[in-house]
């Protein structure tokens, strides 16, 4: 070892020989492709693929609206995909809180070792594979499925639902995938909340229903806003549950993005596609941080 | 030169805040050979700093340590011989109690059939013959302790560090294990140095203590001398009561070595010294033990002080009694408390006359602190 | 307070009535497949006609396919042996990269102060938060830019970027209640860094580097989408070669598949949750 050396000296080399992989691993395979795809964004589309050196900003502007007229044209399609991709995510958010919200409450009155054992059960879906998922609800919901299969046996209707390849079914299927990322940040916040204060809310004669408004869910919000954050960044960017529960009649800005680099190689516009992604997610992280920091400094 | 020198020891942290903390302030102390060295202090003071420091855990920002004369500057911790008693004790859970014993021979590369017969040797030494195989979490307070104290002392180091190791402990084991370290200091022979923020227990223990605040050496001196004789006022508050007048002196009598100091107030006070002239600004340190309750047939003078009791704090051995003594000075008396002797039915408001020896009054030079 | 009483009690009986909604909710799907996976109707599974090991055998080779119909969608045990043979090879590598980077990475931000201390904590959560189709096409862009050949080793290094990241917050969960004067320990009684490290450090995190492998190891074998931009035309793993077949449409085969993959990933991610879960 280092000899002739101060203790702060040798400790300094020990904590450069431990950050060098993850500072080699994160700066080439992370940092700097991330940079060339901002890059690329800006780059115009090689005919037959590949891309052209020069300044290209329409990437940009056949989503948004101002394309090169006499090259592309603007297709307020890919703007409402992106919007539509934005709808069935904050959808998924949702339908994902109403379901967990309540799980979590339940969960958080338990006493050990069943909530461990409750907890492991909620937990391990998320472990499965996404594909084994995807396919029990394909097996669910499509016109021979479990489902119409039930309701029909039980004469509830005459013809088949109409279920998959629709919005509704990329929902349910993103729900279920995503349940655990929203179950687990609310659990942790019901987790550490202290009942003393609905006591003391019901004892100063609030009704249930406000005691439920003005106690409880403001002292959940920073577990409904992380889950909600951490359910809405990867719905937002799904391209595996669209193209299978979607079909061809649920388009989200993924299966744009994986189209743009897989089949027609116009590999900047999928780059700046991804870019408009990673901006909302940006966007959304910046305001949670901004949200949280200004929750503690409250708190202080 | 010295054993172990601590030379102009500088350390200075920088809080969260962003503030600059002073935890070593130019500390100096030669550590002798064999000795019971305790850094007494209150918590922050600086004390466990500076015993991180002599173990290695951490870097002087200047100043140096010097063991016989070679400087530790650039050794490292695991290549000093010094061993280190924590405050938890810090025993590895994962080991039995003989595997935490023998970790730093076996590091050495101490083979195994000697390993096991110094283990079993250092074992004995702490009274856990039979506890070899259990594990550290199976053991009592006390017990981890001990087997801390072995951990290190079987590496034979020069000097054995201990960080508050017996502030875990409750009362009576804490003052069993007093006396246990004293005896086991003297028998291995080995320098201690003994960080503790419990004057009782630096007193009971120590051959010298250093007293540190605020990062700065107050005295060093055997506990007799940080007792009878503090340097200056923090060191006669934090070690054992004090009380404290301040004043000029007025009076010197050469021939009895008897000096008289008036306060402010115009209060008259003796002391034994000869050290201070006419005119001089000192402080009067009158230990609580050292005045007693007379009767009214005792002369006035300066080495009487009266006043009435305010509280009366019965505590087994002595009673504490809380004494008005005019101008919004409390004075603290311990009166030996025995059934048959003198008054024993002190009550609030009782009238006392509290006299003292001039020798037992101690000047320090005021404005020194 | 009384008053709240009984509809207190009627929304406690409510909430675990919930609870087992939730929990079928989380369950049936899965339990529905492992059903169908034993149908013997090879044309629609979710009509039982019979008991039958057909499709498991199909994987493992053990049946032959009746119908030239059936042959046409049924993959042939080599094949499937092949892409599980790639998933484990890649699983195993990225893993065991990752668990050494992530808890390299972990020790560092536990035990020092740097002033890029908070830098390194955002940048190992970025990979873990951004969309797997952003990290996976920039991944392509970077290696069809510098000219590396698609293949095992291009879907290892992919992995390897995000999977640090999960072994970092598990390890760094585990050196957060760990004693730090163990290691002082350690030093003061004559062990060196690595002597130190290997006997005292180590041992006190290693439930949390095994389960953090573990949990690296089953997300790697379950990557789909960034394994789908990565991987070169030779370079199948499991998840993708299943995707392939559920193109082409529903089969029995793809069932049996599904249940097997299921069961494995249950298996290692309990054992991987009990190890974090142990008390240090």
């Amino acid at each position: 070892m280092a000899f002739g050396k101060t203790a702060d000296s040798r400790r300094r080399q020990g904590l450069v020989l431990l950050l060098s992989p993850v500072t080699l691993l994160l700066g080439v395979f992370f940092l700097i492709p991330l940079g060339i795809m901002i890059v690329y964004s800006f780059l115009e589309p090689g005919l037959y693929g590949g891309v052209e050196w020069n300044w290209y900003p329409y990437n940009y502007g056949r989503i948004i609206g101002w394309p090169l007229n006499d090259y592309e044209t603007f297709e307020p399609i890919y703007l409402s995909i992106f919007l539509g991709s934005v709808k069935i995510a904050l959808l998924t958010v949702l339908v994902s809180l109403l379901i967990c919200y309540p799980a979590a409450f339940w969960v958080s009155r338990m006493s050990e070792p069943r909530k461990s054992f409750v907890l492991f059960l909620i937990t391990l879906p998320f472990f499965a594979n996404l594909l084994v998922r995807i396919y029990a609800w394909l097996l669910l919901l499509r016109p021979s499925g479990f489902i119409n299969m039930a309701l029909e046996s039980l004469g509830l209707i005459a013809q088949p639902l109409d279920m998959l390849f629709s919005s509704f079914a990329v929902i349910v299927g993103m729900v279920y995938i995503f349940t655990p990322f929203m179950f687990l940040p609310i659990y942790a916040n019901v987790e550490k909340l202290d009942f003393s204060l609905v006591r003391a809310s019901q004892d100063l004669g609030a009704p249930p229903v406000q005691t439920f408004l003005r106690v409880i869910l403001p002292l959940t919000v920073p577990g409904i806003a992380g889950g909600s954050i951490i359910v809405f960044i990867p719905a937002l960017g799904n391209f595996i549950v669209p193209a299978f529960l979607g079909g061809s009649k649920v388009q989200m800005t993924g299966n744009l993005i994986e189209r743009s680099f897989l089949q027609s190689r116009d590999w900047p516009f999928g780059a700046a596609l991804s870019l408009l992604i990673m901006g909302s997610v940006v966007i959304i992280v910046m305001f949670q941080v901004i949200r949280s920091t200004r929750q503690n400094r409250g708190a202080a | 030169m010295g054993f172990l020198q601590i030379a102009s020891a500088h350390k200075a942290y920088q809080t969260p805040e962003g503030a600059l903390v002073r935890a070593l302030d130019d500390i100096s102390i030669d550590v002798r050979n064999n000795e019971f060295l305790t850094l007494l202090g209150p918590s922050g003071c600086g004390k466990t700093t500076l015993l991180k420091i002599i173990a290695g855990f951490e870097d002087l920002d200047g100043g140096d340590i010097i063991l016989e004369g070679r400087s530790l500057k650039e050794v490292p911790a695991h290549r000093r011989p010094f061993n280190t008693v924590f405050q938890n004790y810090a025993l590895f859970p994962h080991m039995t109690i003989s595997q935490n014993i023998g970790y730093g021979l076996d590091v050495a590369g101490v083979k195994k059939p000697d390993r096991d017969r110094r283990v079993g040797e250092a074992l004995e030494m702490v009274g856990l013959v039979g506890y070899g195989s259990r594990r550290p979490a199976q053991l009592s307070g006390g017990q981890q302790q001990r087997v801390a104290l072995a951990r290190s002392l079987i590496l034979k180091p020069r000097v054995l560090l201990l960080d508050e190791p017996l502030s875990a402990l409750d009362r009576k084991m804490r003052e069993a294990m007093q006396i246990e370290l004293k005896n086991l200091q003297d028998s291995v022979g080995i320098t201690f140095i003994f960080v503790t923020h419990d004057q009782e227990e630096a007193l009971a223990m120590s051959d010298r203590i250093a007293v540190i605040s605020n990062g700065r050496l107050q005295q060093l001196g055997s506990p007799t001398e940080v007792y009878d004789a503090p340097d200056n006022e923090f060191v006669a508050n934090f070690v054992g009561t004090s009380n404290l007048f301040t004043g000029r002196i007025i009076d010197v009598d050469t021939g009895q070595g008897l000096v008289t100091m008036e306060t402010g107030n115009g209060r008259r006070l003796c002391a034994g010294s000869r050290a201070y002239g006419l005119g001089d600004e000192v402080k009067l340190i009158l230990r609580p033990e050292h005045l007693r309750l007379v009767d009214g047939d005792t002369p006035d003078g300066p080495c009487l002080i009266e006043g009435s009791v305010k509280d009366v704090i019965f505590v087994g051995s002595v009673v504490h009694l809380h004494v008005d003594v005019g101008f919004g000075r409390t004075a603290i008396v311990y009166h030996h408390h025995d059934r048959t002797g003198f008054r024993n039915d002190i009550e609030h408001g009782a009238h006392v006359r509290l006299a003292y020896a001039p020798d037992s009054a101690h000047l320090i030079a005021n404005g020194r602190g | 307070m009384r008053k709240f009483l009984p509809s207190f009690k009627l929304l406690s009986g409510l909430l675990n009535v919930y609870g087992l909604v939730f929990l079928t909710f989380l369950y049936m799907p899965l339990g529905l497949i492992v059903l169908y996976s034993f149908n013997a109707n090879p044309i629609n599974m979710a009509v039982w006609t019979g008991f039958t090991f057909d499709w498991y055998a199909t994987i493992f080779g053990g049946a032959a396919v009746e119908t030239t119909f059936d042959a046409a969608f049924t993959e042939s045990p080599e094949r499937i042996f092949e892409v599980v043979k790639n998933s484990f090879l890649v699983a195993f590598t990225a893993a065991s990269i990752a668990t050494i980077v992530g808890t390299a990475t972990a020790i560092a931000i536990a035990r020092y102060n740097f002033i890029t201390k908070r830098f390194y904590q955002a940048l190992l959560l970025l990979p873990m938060l951004i969309p797997d189709i952003v990290l996976g096409i920039s991944l392509l862009i970077f290696f069809v830019g510098i000219g590396f050949e698609l293949g095992l080793m291009t879907i290892i290094v992919g992995h390897v970027t995000f999977l640090s990241s999960y072994v970092f917050v598990v390890v760094s969960a585990r050196l957060a209640g760990m004693d730090t004067t163990l290691e002082q320990a350690s030093a003061d009684l004559g062990a060196g860094p690595v002597t130190t490290f290997r006997r005292v450090t180590l041992p006190q995190i290693m439930p949390g580097v095994v389960g953090g492998f573990l949990l690296a190891f089953i997300i790697s074998l379950d990557d789909v989408v960034i394994t789908y931009f990565i991987a070169g035309v030779g370079s199948q793993t499991l998840p993708l070669f299943i995707l392939a077949m559920m193109r082409r449409g529903i089969r029995p085969q793809i069932t049996a598949l599904a249940v097997l993959i299921l069961l494995f990933s249950f298996v290692v991610a309990t054992v991987g949750l009990l190890l974090r879960n142990r008390k240090p």
